[in-house]
């Protein structure tokens, strides 16, 4: 037994792993500088989309001036960017986003059903400074990693115990729409005697119509966000595995008495803990715990359409997930050890889907989403800001007369039936309209399909803000 | 639409019926009509403001200014009396005389009023900075749309017919649909007006050094502080003319005025970069001369008298505080002595 398999039998095998990862990882951080950028949201809020824009208008950042808010960009210090994508086991399908996003007719790229990785170097000047002294030109590893969205609403399983879980999704079913599109189900998990021996099959077609159940409550109707657990939703590589046959236990009140082994509620129980330990747990620690800069996408008008409840849903979701980052200030020592995020950005995608005086308006109804998540930050001293972005522009602005006044709107592609429309898609409130307020006819935001992204010659007319979003985030590291 | 709910209601458009022409453009048009009001608004503001203003300073300046108009009156009437007395003796002495002093005096009031002309030019575009910078820092601060269209039209006025203007033009046209009012401001700042910085910045980091090194190597201490105010008055007007202010003795005089008046009343961070240069002043100085630490010394402030000129000559608000000015500043005065010393 070598000193590796010693360690292992004192340690156990995960955090020898992890060990032995950081290690690694430290050595590279002290010679090259690296940032590891949390792209953060929940579904369909346009994280793939984000950034296959972001680093295609990088990768041309030398020489394209599509980015005029980036500075290091704009004074010509990039030298150049390279993919490096490809050293990492699951690359994230650039090539494919963008030939897609270049086509004609253009299309977004599928939604998200594996995690991959980008690894960006970008090589710039440094500015006039002490700094020279170490070089001429310095890299920048830019490290992002693209997930579905569904399973980051399993990070906040990882603070709860079973039966915890079991009362906060009590909770969720309590309310409509949940309460009536789960009423069979409801109904069904009462009859069940809990204490019984487990039955294998009943488990199997229990789980199997709360996964039903839980794609009904994630489409269109209801569009709700906040849907445990997301590997049910979505299962990845783990598609049929018995880890999936989990289901929180909505019960009017918890089955009394001592838990008998090999009973229901035991092997709900057993699973519910391999789930955390062997899922989401090494999801976490790989990928989620070591982050220095965090953007959080959220789809503003996908909730003003659909109304209250998902407004709602999305904003404990949001709370839910955001409360498992660590954040903090993050010295030079800190950010070798154990980084933190110490700036985050809420960035309501979508932004050209609305017209552009009403951008402003759109960072609020965001900061009346996110405010909790914000004060929590504010208090621990982190920057946040909120942004209105497009990753690619997929309207065009143009004003019609209508009752004698000039109205601005917008022209593009309908995202379903591709014939050109106008509209005037509605005003983004400010405040949380009241309950009669939440009307279709008072918000008509369109899913548009995206205008034609070029493979070179990028202007800046193809995104929102996206080259201030990355002063934010990066602009300090440029140095 | 149904104001009556406060909002509006979305409204499906036929898209052959919209206005085709230059969509991208066409949202800032009607906007354009507001900024009219907001623009009178503002200058009504400033009157209330003056007339607030007025009486006190007219109690308390009558004297003087009854004292200035006095003088003045005097000066001319005097000086008018006397041309007219040389005219007269020319003349009567022989026409010929005559011809070549009426002549000489032409010249001079034709050169005087071009001269005043533009000094009065140099004055009106320097009241037109200062109200372009009072309106884009209000931008600054303002997060919707539409409230920029005045700024781009006094900004074209003042650039109009100079080099610049092709420049600010390219960058107007490059100016996106979905910027607000501050974005389109500090696109401008960033974008327009970023090769007159840099000339203006080498301008200064030019003079600076000059000065700095001549008054290094001038063995007449009392020769220096001359030395140092001329140069100074050059780099003034040289930044005015870099940022398209004609410049004239009067614009001359009045920047100056300004200049010396916030270097007096420095704010904090200025404050910060004084001790900062002085610090870096002190610890180079250590190892240099007495001479040397004098001519760092003229070098530096000339230099903060170029930045406090660039910022108010530049028509946008300069965000940042440019301390790697001083800092190179310092080193090129430092390097030109020792370039120097072998040589002496």
């Amino acid at each position: 037994m070598g000193i590796g398999g010693r360690l292992k039998s004192w340690i156990g095998d995960q955090r020898v792993e992890q060990l032995r990862d950081r290690l690694a990882e430290l050595a590279e951080q002290s010679t090259e500088h690296h940032l590891r950028l949390a792209v953060t949201g929940l579904s369909q809020s346009g994280k793939t989309v984000f950034i296959s824009a972001l680093v295609h208008h990088l990768l041309h950042a030398h020489r394209s001036g599509s980015l005029p808010f980036f500075d290091v960009a704009t004074s010509g210090r990039i030298i150049g960017s390279r993919d490096l994508s490809d050293e990492s086991g699951t690359p994230f399908p650039l090539q494919q986003a963008i030939a897609g996003l270049g086509r004609e007719p253009p299309h977004w790229p599928a939604s998200t059903r594996e995690l991959s990785e980008v690894r960006l170097a970008i090589r710039y000047r440094r500015p006039p400074g002490l700094r020279r002294v170490l070089g001429e030109s310095a890299t920048l590893y830019l490290d992002i990693i693209d997930y579905p969205g569904e399973w980051l609403l399993d990070l906040p399983m990882l603070e709860l115990s079973f039966e915890q879980w079991c009362a906060s999704q009590q909770r969720l079913f309590e309310q409509e729409p949940r309460l009536s599109v789960a009423s069979d189900w409801l109904t069904r998990l009462r009859q069940v005697d809990w204490h019984a021996p487990a039955e294998p099959a009943l488990l199997q077609e229990l789980s199997g119509t709360y996964t039903r159940l839980l794609h009904r409550l994630r489409s269109d109707p209801y569009a709700l966000s906040l849907l445990q657990p997301g590997r049910c939703v979505l299962p990845g590589e783990l598609e049929g595995t018995e880890l999936l046959q989990l289901f929180p236990l909505v019960l009017p009140s918890w089955p009394m008495g001592a838990i008998p082994d090999g009973s229901f509620l035991a092997l709900l129980k057993s699973r519910y803990e391999q789930y955390r330990q062997q899922v989401v747990r090494p999801f976490y620690l790989r990928h989620f715990s070591r982050f220095d800069r965090q953007v959080v996408l959220v789809d503003c008008l996908k909730t003003l359409n659909r109304g209250e409840a998902c407004f709602e849903d999305m904003q404990r979701a949001l709370n839910g997930i955001l409360q498992s980052f660590n954040y903090g200030r993050n010295g030079f020592l800190r950010r070798l050890f154990k980084p933190r995020i110490d700036r985050v950005l809420f960035a309501s995608t979508k932004a050209d889907h609305v017209t552009a005086n009403q951008h402003h308006n759109l960072d609020r109804f965001l900061e009346l989403m996110i405010q909790d998540a914000q004060r929590d930050m504010g208090f621990e001293g982190i920057a946040t800001r909120c942004m209105a972005i497009a990753s690619v522009r997929s309207t065009q602005a143009a004003e019609a007369q209508v009752d004698g006044q000039t109205l601005s709107c917008l022209r593009g592609w309908r995202k379903d039936s591709d014939e050109e429309i106008a509209l005037f898609p509605g005003e983004v409130p400010t405040e949380l309209p009241r309950a009669e307020d939440w009307t279709q006819e008072r918000f008509r935001f369109i899913d548009f399909a995206p205008r034609r992204l070029p493979q070179n010659e990028l202007q800046p007319s193809h995104h929102i803000r996206l080259d201030q979003l990355l002063e934010y985030m990066t602009g300090d590291q440029f140095r | 639409m149904s104001e009556a709910d406060g909002y509006r209601k979305p409204i499906l458009l036929d898209p052959k019926q919209l206005d085709a022409a230059a969509p991208t453009r066409s949202p800032e048009l009607p906007a354009r009509e507001f900024p009219l009001q907001q623009v009178s608004d503002v200058g009504a503001d400033d009157e209330t403001a003056d007339a607030g203003r007025g009486p006190s300073r007219k109690g308390r300046g009558g004297w003087r200014r009854l004292f200035g108009i006095s003088v003045g009156a005097v000066l001319v009437s005097g000086v008018s009396i006397e041309l007219y007395r040389l005219l007269d003796w020319s003349f009567t002495t022989h026409p010929a005389l005559g011809a070549v002093v009426s002549s000489l005096l032409l010249l001079l009031t034709i050169s005087g009023s071009v001269q005043l002309w533009r000094s009065f030019r140099g004055l009106r575009q320097l009241s037109q900075i200062e109200r372009i910078q009072t309106d884009a820092r209000a931008l600054l601060q303002h997060k919707g749309q539409g409230g920029a269209s005045a700024l781009l039209r006094e900004l074209q006025r003042h650039y109009r017919n100079t080099p610049e203007e092709q420049r600010l033009n390219e960058t107007i046209r490059l100016l996106d649909s979905a910027y607000s009012d501050s974005e389109i401001v500090r696109y401008l700042s960033h974008h327009a007006l970023s090769e007159q910085d840099e000339r203006a910045r080498r301008c200064v980091q030019r003079y600076a050094v000059e000065s700095g090194v001549l008054v290094a190597l001038s063995p007449w201490a009392s020769f220096d502080m001359l030395l140092v105010g001329w140069r100074n008055l050059r780099m003034l007007r040289e930044v005015a003319g870099i940022y398209g202010v004609a410049p004239g003795a009067s614009t001359q005089w009045i920047l100056l005025k300004r200049v010396l008046h916030n270097l007096a009343f420095a704010g904090l961070s200025e404050m910060a970069i004084d001790a900062g240069s002085a610090a870096l002043g002190s610890s180079l100085t250590a190892t240099l001369s007495a001479r040397a630490g004098q001519g760092l010394g003229a070098g530096l402030f000339t230099a903060r008298t170029g930045l406090q000129a660039q910022r108010l000559c530049r028509p946008l608000p300069l965000d940042q505080v440019d301390q790697s000015l001083i800092k190179s500043v310092a080193k090129g005065i430092v390097e030109r002595l020792g370039q120097s010393k072998p040589a002496e």
